[in-house]
């Protein structure tokens, strides 16, 4: 088998590993060409509940009995060159976007992207870079996480793993890395499955060539 | 388990209390069945042995070398700025954490979820110093809420009913629920505990690993409450069992590819969490984390060096021994261990948790080797249970009458006198049918479930020389080893498996000198007697004479071919070697010759013996030997224990009962006439539970059926 192929073998595995955990997966050729999808996304959720006082706008009550937001935030730390295309896009349709200062969002936040390193086929899980603090927070304080993943960087297993987390976790003086695989979930009230306990209620996988 | 439950009297009423609720019945049941599935899905994705086999041979080796893996975390993690503590107990562990708290002036702690805590009961001493604790994780944070313990290591709520739950919560926001409605009864921890996450002072974890190679440890959750406790307080504390630490990320990487498949059937928890160094803390004045990780001791170091014991640091807490345990099933796991749960909890209770707590918790278990089938670590739990059971026999001391037993069961000749003894004694209360009429409660109680068998007339040696025969060119020869149940009981199983040796011309001779296998003597933890039995065996059946030793009872086949070893070592090797059961022997050794038996349309259902199932590893045989010459009809949980367990059902006749119940249901379910097994205790089982409830249904050896399909 060419490599290529083996690759698209793994590409294949991972969308299926990863729709096992309840991702949902829409793949595109550019990040650009995922802006509009994530617009829609952001478009037809429910305004986000704040779980907490937070000195903002408030709407009506949702599902869970807390106060939502007005205006809805977007979080998108360390995104490199898709920041700018991605905040221009938001903010038109009058979303907030931010990328740093995540601590005064505890409240809760719509939408956290951020970009995965890698991906793992056999679990279908990915694995985020979470050193940053905020990187960190947006992938867990939202309540849809976007993970944005290249399909040339998906491994085949979770102990292909060991060199790449080994070079990860050596990188900086002080290293925080995830593997993420769905949404958070719990089975422990009468072991029925559920999803949301603390972190994103969506997990949704953007899968870009190259 | 409870601290009042002091004595086994106390332990029984206990019991009792479990057996009684329906609501934990009903989902343990349910969770024994749908665990098997999920996990055998996942598993079939991956070399599940050899992986489960790389776990043991690197953790065993990580164990070896744990001082040495110690010092190499320290250094690299003091490297990047972590504290690293050590506790030599459980108390210097609370007290170091209480400092922490102290020296930040933290009130407000949060927790996720930690058995490592939960051994120290680190939540008692931090409230007692003044804390607010957290519980994070949904089922720690539910059993908090009412001041209980956890019921299994992986689901700690799973006693909860949601009706309990939505009571519970309700207590705690002053609204009322709706019990139907779990995804909602979910939410009400994600905005209770979001406002506890983002006041909380202090953050306290557990870890699945520590890899020393770079001072790194590992969380896995589902959750999502790791990575937040993990983050949002400025001071993360991390607590961890020396038995954590690893040497580097294959390791980890391996173990983590076969816990949570192990654990819940997912290929991965939702996250995996790799921290190391006091990283970025953006609202600090110095904007760095204080990270902190006490390794706890508590007797580790010690059992390290144990050469049998040390297997329990594989253990990487996945909780499937307790899934698959019958006696779990049954009882729940706050019976069936003190904090650490199932299999491995009645070892490790003792260790961590004292001697009287697990002399009484190391008797709840039947023997039957489902946990060493489905262990992460491959750990032989069932043989570490019996140990456990002897120490506690040496230590905590046996009834009088135990003893008793042992020193019968020591001498053949006293024991088949006593037997035939009990024999003559009974003969008032038998039936025509051969069970035990009424006999008076205050001899059998609780045994009344099911009806007991008498002893036969005449024992298979009064009666061997009638059917005993010399070939003249037979194909083989094989020794029987009779086992003292069909021996004394069942002789026409022996007498069925003459007949079809003899039509298979196979020389079969019986070496009366043998006795007991002594199974029954090692459950009662009297590890002398045990050996001495094993000797007795080895010395009346010269194996060097047989091309096999052959017997009728799965569990003898199990204990003489594994467990002898363990008793008189190299002494019994040829004999071990020689070992077979009767359905492995049949099938694939002489092989039915269809031209001597009819197929008959009889509907025929098996149970596969806990022994031959998970011992032997024996499955297909049995149901091949039924489809050659009758009508097989499979049954669900075919491989599930009936619950006679030798000694066990005489020990927790409660227990057992309920087990034989969920037997007799499956039988029934399958609208079998007739049901075969390989073992006496079970076909007396089996055979109890349905005549007491008048059910038609036979119940019969293997070995019987092909003999009743014989042509004449
Ligand atoms: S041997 Fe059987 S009864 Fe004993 S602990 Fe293991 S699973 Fe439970
Ligand atoms: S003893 Fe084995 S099966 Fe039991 S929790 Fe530990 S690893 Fe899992």
């Amino acid at each position: 088998m060419s490599s290529a192929q083996t690759q698209a073998n793994l590409v294949d595995l991972y969308k299926e590993k990863a729709a096992a955990t309840a991702c949902q997966i829409a793949e595109f050729s550019s990040f650009e060409e995922a802006i509009p999808h994530l617009l829609s996304l952001m478009e037809k959720k429910a305004p986000c509940e704040l779980l907490y006082e937070e000195d903002v706008e408030k709407g009506p009550k949702g599902p869970n009995g807390c106060p939502t937001r007005v205006q809805k935030v977007v979080a998108a730390p360390q995104l490199g060159e898709y920041y700018e295309p991605l905040k221009k896009a938001f903010e038109e349709k009058g979303y907030k976007v931010v990328d740093s200062g995540l601590r005064h969002y505890l409240a809760g936040i719509d939408m956290g992207i951020a970009l995965a390193e890698k991906g793992i086929a056999q679990s279908g899980s990915c694995m985020v870079n979470t050193n940053n603090e905020d990187t960190r927070l947006a992938t867990m304080i939202c309540e849809f996480s976007v993970l944005v993943l290249k399909k040339s960087q998906i491994m085949p297993t979770v102990l292909s793993m060991a060199d790449v987390l080994r070079s990860e976790m050596s990188a900086s003086p002080a290293n925080y890395i995830t593997f993420i695989s769905g949404p958070s979930r719990t089975a422990d009230i009468e072991r029925v499955g559920a999803v949301g306990v603390h972190g994103p209620l969506e997990m949704h996988i953007v899968l870009l060539e190259g | 388990m409870k601290d009042s439950v002091k004595t086994s009297k106390d332990y029984k009423e206990y019991l009792e209390e479990a057996l009684n609720d329906q609501f934990l019945r009903k989902t343990l049941d349910k969770f024994a069945v749908d665990y098997r599935v999920s996990r055998e899905a996942v598993f079939s994705e991956i070399d599940g042995r050899d992986l489960i086999k790389k776990v043991a041979d690197a953790k065993d080796n990580a164990c070896r070398h744990m001082e040495e893996l110690y010092a190499k975390f320290k250094e690299e993690a003091e490297k990047r700025g972590v504290i690293v503590h050590r506790a030599k107990d459980a108390k210097e562990a609370n007290e170091i954490i209480a400092s922490i708290a102290k020296k930040h002036e933290a009130k407000k702690i949060l927790k996720s979820k930690s058995m490592t805590a939960e051994e120290t009961h680190l939540n008692h001493k931090l409230i007692e110093e003044g804390c607010e604790v957290t519980e994070t994780d949904l089922g720690e944070w539910l059993i908090q809420l009412r001041h209980e313990g956890p019921s299994h290591m992986v689901m700690p709520a799973i006693h909860l009913s949601r009706y309990q739950v939505a009571d519970d919560l309700g207590k705690v926001t002053g609204e009322k629920y709706d019990p139907e409605d779990i995804q909602r009864l979910v939410k009400v921890a994600r905005v209770e505990l979001r406002g506890k996450f983002i006041e909380g002072e202090i953050g306290i974890s557990g870890a699945n690993f520590c890899i020393a190679e770079n001072g790194t440890f590992g969380i896995a959750t589902n959750e999502g409450n790791g990575r937040m406790v993990t983050t949002l307080p400025k001071v993360h504390i991390a607590l961890a069992g020396l038995d954590k630490l690893i040497p580097d990320f294959e390791t980890a990487l391996t173990a983590l590819t076969v816990l949570p498949r192990n654990a819940t059937g997912q290929r991965i928890t939702a996250n995996v969490t790799f921290i190391n160094g006091a990283g970025e803390y953006a609202i600090g004045e110095d904007n760095r984390k204080e990270l902190h990780v006490v390794f706890l001791d508590n007797g580790r170091s010690e059992i390290a060096k144990d050469p049998l014991f040390s297997q329990v640091f594989r253990c990487v807490r996945c909780g499937a021994c307790a899934n698959v345990c019958p006696v779990f099933r049954m009882v729940g796991g706050h019976k069936m261990g003190h904090i650490y749960i199932g299999a491995i909890g009645l070892i490790l209770t003792y260790f961590f948790h004292g001697k009287d707590k697990a002399a009484i918790l190391a008797q709840n278990c039947i023997g039957c080797e489902a946990c060493k089938d489905i262990c992460a670590g491959g750990i032989d739990l069932p043989r570490l249970i019996t140990e456990i059971r002897n120490k506690t026999a040496k230590e905590v001391g046996q009834p009088m009458q135990v003893a008793f037993v042992g020193k019968i069961m020591q001498n053949r000749k006293l024991f088949h006198r006593l037997l035939k003894f009990a024999r003559f004694s009974q003969k008032p209360f038998k039936t025509q049918e051969g069970f035990v009429r009424h006999l008076p409660d205050a001899l059998f109680g609780k045994h009344q479930f099911k009806s007991l068998p008498t002893l036969a007339d005449k024992a298979f040696r009064e009666i061997y020389a009638e059917h005993a025969y010399t070939l003249e060119n037979p194909k083989m020869r094989v020794a029987l080893f009779a086992g003292c149940a069909q021996d004394f009981i069942f002789p026409e199983h022996l007498v069925a498996f003459m007949k079809l040796m003899k039509a298979h011309n196979v020389q079969v001779d019986f070496p009366e000198e043998q006795t007991c296998c002594g199974l029954p003597v090692q459950m009662l933890a009297l590890k002398e007697v045990a050996a001495d039995i094993a000797r007795q065996n080895v010395k009346a059946i010269d194996a060097s004479k047989y091309d096999y030793i052959v017997t009728l009872c799965a569990s003898c086949a199990s204990h003489l071919s594994h467990n002898y070893k363990n008793f008189i070592g190299d002494e019994c090797r040829e004999f071990s070697s020689k070992v077979k059961d009767f359905s492995s022997f049949m099938n694939d050794v002489v092989k039915l010759d269809m031209s001597l038996f009819n197929k008959s349309a009889e509907k025929v259902t098996v149970h596969i013996p806990c022994h031959q199932a998970r011992s032997l590893g024996v499955m297909e045989q049995p149901r091949n030997l039924i489809g050659q010459v009758a009508e097989y009809t499979p049954s669900k949980e075919e491989a599930s224990c009936c619950g006679f367990g030798g000694t066990y059902s005489a020990k927790f006749p409660e227990v057992s009962k309920e087990l034989l119940g969920n037997k007799i249901r499956r039988i029934e379910e399958s609208q079998a006439e007739r049901i075969v097994t390989d073992c006496p205790g079970c076909t007396m089982q089996i055979r109890g539970g349905l005549h007491k409830k008048g059910s038609k249904v036979r119940v019969t050896h293997i070995a019987e059926l092909l003999a009743d399909n014989l042509k004449k």
